[in-house]
């Protein structure tokens, strides 16, 4: 179910600029519910139901929460519903709440839908190609962190053993906690030494380096690229001509979709249901393709 | 064709009177493998890195260095660097980038090889080194052994001649190692690579070696083929240090004064022994001694215990007792739990069924400091990991300062105990400039101070080369006789034979069998040392290459009989 990480990195990265702008920079209810769908479908097809039911729960509680803040501290709008203490609860912030919500647990979907997506080494290679000195050290950051990490807790527990500093209070915790951190600075320092010499060993530092990736381009790159890129010059040019314009305060703009505007909303369907028919796709594909073996 | 040639090679370091390489002639053939071979501080790591130009130290140099007829320094940086590869000790460091992928592909990004190459070199080696299945994982998922290998094959798909090694399997738990050491032989058999390595682990290199080197103070003392090598090392000194080191059918056959070519392998030693013993049976009489007590020091009853709730059980129903002054080994496999039971016996973990006892009291009514303090210690496999000072005397001041109050008593006490461990030329060193079996003596230095009473061991011999695992053992057996109890934890059969009074072997979550270590390796076919394979048909009971010499001096009238008759 990750047919969608196998496209080019190229490919995931400007979907998720694409996706992230429409959402994030264009304030028609429609595109953020679509969005906000896309998200959610795409990320349980990455994971599971049961995951996205986890998530949903606790995203549920912070949408209702920024959705009555919202109204509670702004006023604008025309629409008066009731006074609190004074000062009036409208209408139109009350829907602006609940959209501006719609559009921040969207842009969080997106994001961890990417992050399964966009793994380090993928990342490495996009900005690699620009600056590989960079691309090389956020590798090397990206393989010293872990074991770092671990060598802080074998040290962590080796003194425990030695029964210095290893009260439960927190004038001993935060004492062992600065002598560990000391000993890992001599470590790290340590380690670097060597890491240098291998890397020397291996010729780093000669002239005219190369970059390596093992992703390629392919056809099926190419197909997706062209789709994304038209659909979204489309979307770009109906915005300008301002095709998906609302506006929230001081009135609603008109909110009824007639029968012109399907196609403006398939477009963006298009976009943000991408992922999500991609894998429907070829997990039918692969049905098909076994049925006939 | 010589591919390195070395003459008169002298090397001093730039603070240093005397010098760690003097006079060095050493020619290496193509295709040759040779096994450098000496104590920590004979210079071995320097020679080796003399060999590769990136990695020579600063200092005094005479004489010549010769890559293929060409003087090393001449050599063009692209050529040093692709041609002669380096594999350094410590797996975790010599790996740069984070994935395993890019890490094959590091070596020929420098030299600036084109993608399209690249893609076909790296397709290559993965498949031949069998990195395929994991070549697109975070390089830090893996094994101590998977690291090891990726790191030859990141120099090897380089297209090197010559590979240097430096103690490569020192990290290494005996069956990675074992398998590193056969990737080595097939390089050296299918593709004629030169390979030039410092081992400890002599067992498995030396039946693979074409030329041994011996190094002593900065000096070759002798080079010769494996075979000769033990006849070379008694003609020097009857009782060579070195001897001490050499797989157990040369200690034997040398051990019984024989001449001519000597034994390597169990084969040639169970070969050896049974022309030696010409028909005659004969057993081993003599048994380690059981230490019986009332009330077991330690005892870990019944013990379950798992990481996390959702996780599997790693300890399963273990049992356990330990006696008041008695060596314990525990062996099993990489995984099986060992460690987690030794933590589980210094109050780290928790068990959440069953109970552990110390001096008959529940570990959890021991309040903090109260366990660890005259009391329990522990020596962790990482040594490094004791240290946070500067020096190994102010690691030692501040944990003295615990038992002690009084300034000159610190100082006293430090004093006996370098002495103990004789490392007290190595106090005011930084602790991370010790060489490994040094380290491990700091080490275990540090903890003594605490006075315990219960000591226990986490994979001791890890990491330190023969010398050191012998004045390990002379160690552990003298704390031993002051009255200490020792648990120890390792996959060091040898080792294990060598010390215990009992010998346990942890599977699948518990603790299997428990024995004296006559009983237990005599009675295992697999899990065994070296000199029981090489012994059972002719010798009952005999574990360890003195208890065959043993045998054979008193039952030598025996033995004469026989071959008269």
């Amino acid at each position: 179910m990750r047919s969608f990480s196998t496209y080019h990195p190229f490919i995931l990265f400007i979907y998720y600029v694409f996706v992230l702008s429409i959402t994030m920079f264009m304030m028609h209810p429609v595109i953020l519910f679509l969005s906000l769908v896309g998200s959610l479908i795409f990320y349980m097809m990455l994971t599971s139901v049961r995951t996205l039911w986890k998530e949903i729960r606790f995203y549920l509680f912070v949408f209702i929460l920024m959705a009555v803040t919202n109204p509670l501290f702004v006023h604008k709008g025309e629409t008066i519903l009731f006074f609190l203490n004074d000062n009036p609860v409208t209408y139109e912030a009350v829907v602006y709440g609940v959209f501006i919500s719609m559009m921040l647990i969207a842009v969080v979907f997106w994001s961890k839908a990417y992050s399964y997506l966009m793994t380090s080494d993928k990342f490495v290679y996009l900005f690699g190609k620009t600056i590989p000195k960079l691309s090389l050290v956020i590798s090397m950051a990206l393989k010293f962190i872990p074991s770092f990490k671990q060598q802080i807790k074998k040290v962590h527990n080796t003194q425990k053993t030695l029964g210095i500093y290893t009260s439960e209070s927190i004038t001993d915790r935060i004492i062992s906690g600065i002598r560990t951190f000391n000993s890992m600075i001599s470590w790290s320092l340590e380690n670097a030494i060597e890491q240098g010499d291998a890397m020397k060993a291996k010729g780093y530092g000669l002239k005219g380096r190369t970059n390596f990736s093992i992703f390629t381009w392919n056809h099926r790159d190419m197909f997706v690229f062209i789709i994304i890129v038209i659909v979204f010059i489309i979307i770009m040019f109906v915005n300008g001509l301002g095709g998906y314009s609302f506006t929230y305060y001081p009135v609603l703009s008109n909110w009824r979709i007639t029968g012109n505007d399907i196609v403006k909303y398939i477009l963006v369907m298009l976009l943000v249901f991408l992922p999500s028919l991609i894998e429907l796709k070829e997990n039918l594909q692969w049905k098909y393709a076994k049925s006939r073996i | 064709m010589e591919i390195c040639k070395i003459e008169n090679l002298t090397f001093t370091y730039p603070d240093q009177k005397t010098p760690v390489l003097q006079s060095i002639d050493l020619s290496v053939h193509q295709g040759e493998f040779v096994v450098l071979f000496g104590e920590s501080g004979s210079g071995k790591t320097t020679l080796l890195r003399m060999l590769k130009q990136e990695l020579a130290p600063h200092g005094d140099l005479s004489g010549t260095i010769m890559y293929m007829g060409q003087n090393i320094n001449d050599l063009d940086e692209r050529t040093a660097a692709s041609e002669i590869g380096f594999v350094m000790q410590n797996p975790e460091t010599q790996i740069v980038t984070d994935k395993v992928w890019h890490e094959l592909a590091f070596g020929l990004e420098n030299i600036g090889v084109s993608s399209p190459v690249i893609r076909r070199r790296v397709g290559e080696i993965a498949n031949y080194f069998g990195i395929h299945t994991w070549f697109r994982e975070d390089t830090t998922d893996l094994s101590g052994g998977q690291k090891q290998l990726l790191n030859v094959a990141s120099i090897m798909v380089m297209e090197p001649n010559m590979l240097i090694l430096d103690e490569p399997t020192s990290q290494l738990d005996p069956i990675a190692a074992s398998n590193f050491i056969d990737t080595l032989e097939k390089l050296n058999r299918d593709l004629g690579l030169t390979i030039i390595m410092v081992e400890h682990r002599l067992e498995e290199v030396l039946p693979l070696a074409d030329k041994v080197v011996l190094l002593e103070a900065g000096q070759v003392i002798n080079t010769d083929t494996p075979t000769n090598i033990g006849v070379r090392l008694k003609g020097l000194d009857k009782n060579h240090r070195m001897l001490r080191a050499l797989p157990t059918p040369m200690r034997v056959f040398h051990g019984l004064d024989m001449e001519g070519k000597s034994p390597i392998t169990a084969r040639e030693g169970r070969r050896f022994l049974t022309d030696f013993m010409n028909g005659t049976k004969l057993s081993n009489e003599i048994e380690s001694e059981m230490v019986q007590d009332e009330q077991p020091i330690m005892e870990v009853k019944n013990a379950w215990y798992r990481y996390e709730r959702d996780l599997p059980d790693v300890l399963a129903d273990v049992d356990l007792q330990i006696d008041k002054g008695e060596i314990v080994s525990i062996l099993g496999g990489n995984g099986s739990g060992k460690t987690t039971l030794l933590n589980v016996m210094s109050g780290q973990n928790r068990v959440y069924r069953g109970k552990v006892y110390v001096h008959g009291k529940k570990i959890q009514q021991y309040k903090g400091k109260e366990l660890y303090h005259h009391n329990i210690a522990v020596l962790p496999q990482d040594p490094q990991t004791v240290f946070l000072k500067n020096t190994v005397r102010k690691d030692y001041e501040e944990i003295a300062q615990v038992l002690y109050k009084d300034d000159s008593a610190i100082e006293q006490k430090i004093k006996d105990i370098a002495e103990q461990l004789s490392i007290t030329h190595l106090l005011d060193n930084h602790p991370y400039d010790l060489s490994g079996g040094e380290q491990q003596k700091a080490a275990l230095g540090k903890i003594l101070l605490l006075e315990p009473k219960i000591l226990l061991l986490d994979e001791p011999t890890k990491g330190i080369d023969a010398f050191s695992k012998e004045t390990l053992q002379v160690l552990l057996k003298e704390l031993q006789a002051k009255g200490m109890t020792i648990v120890v934890i390792t996959h060091d059969v040898e080792f294990a034979a060598m010390i215990s009074n009992r010998v346990g072997l942890f599977f699948d979550r518990t603790l299997i069998s428990m024995d004296t270590p006559q009983a237990f390796f005599s009675e295992n076919n697999y899990y065994t040392t070296v000199a029981s394979r090489m012994s059972r048909h002719v010798m009952e009971r005999a574990i360890t290459d003195e208890d065959i010499i043993k045998i054979c001096h008193n039952n030598q009238e025996k033995l004469y009989e026989k071959t008269v008759d």
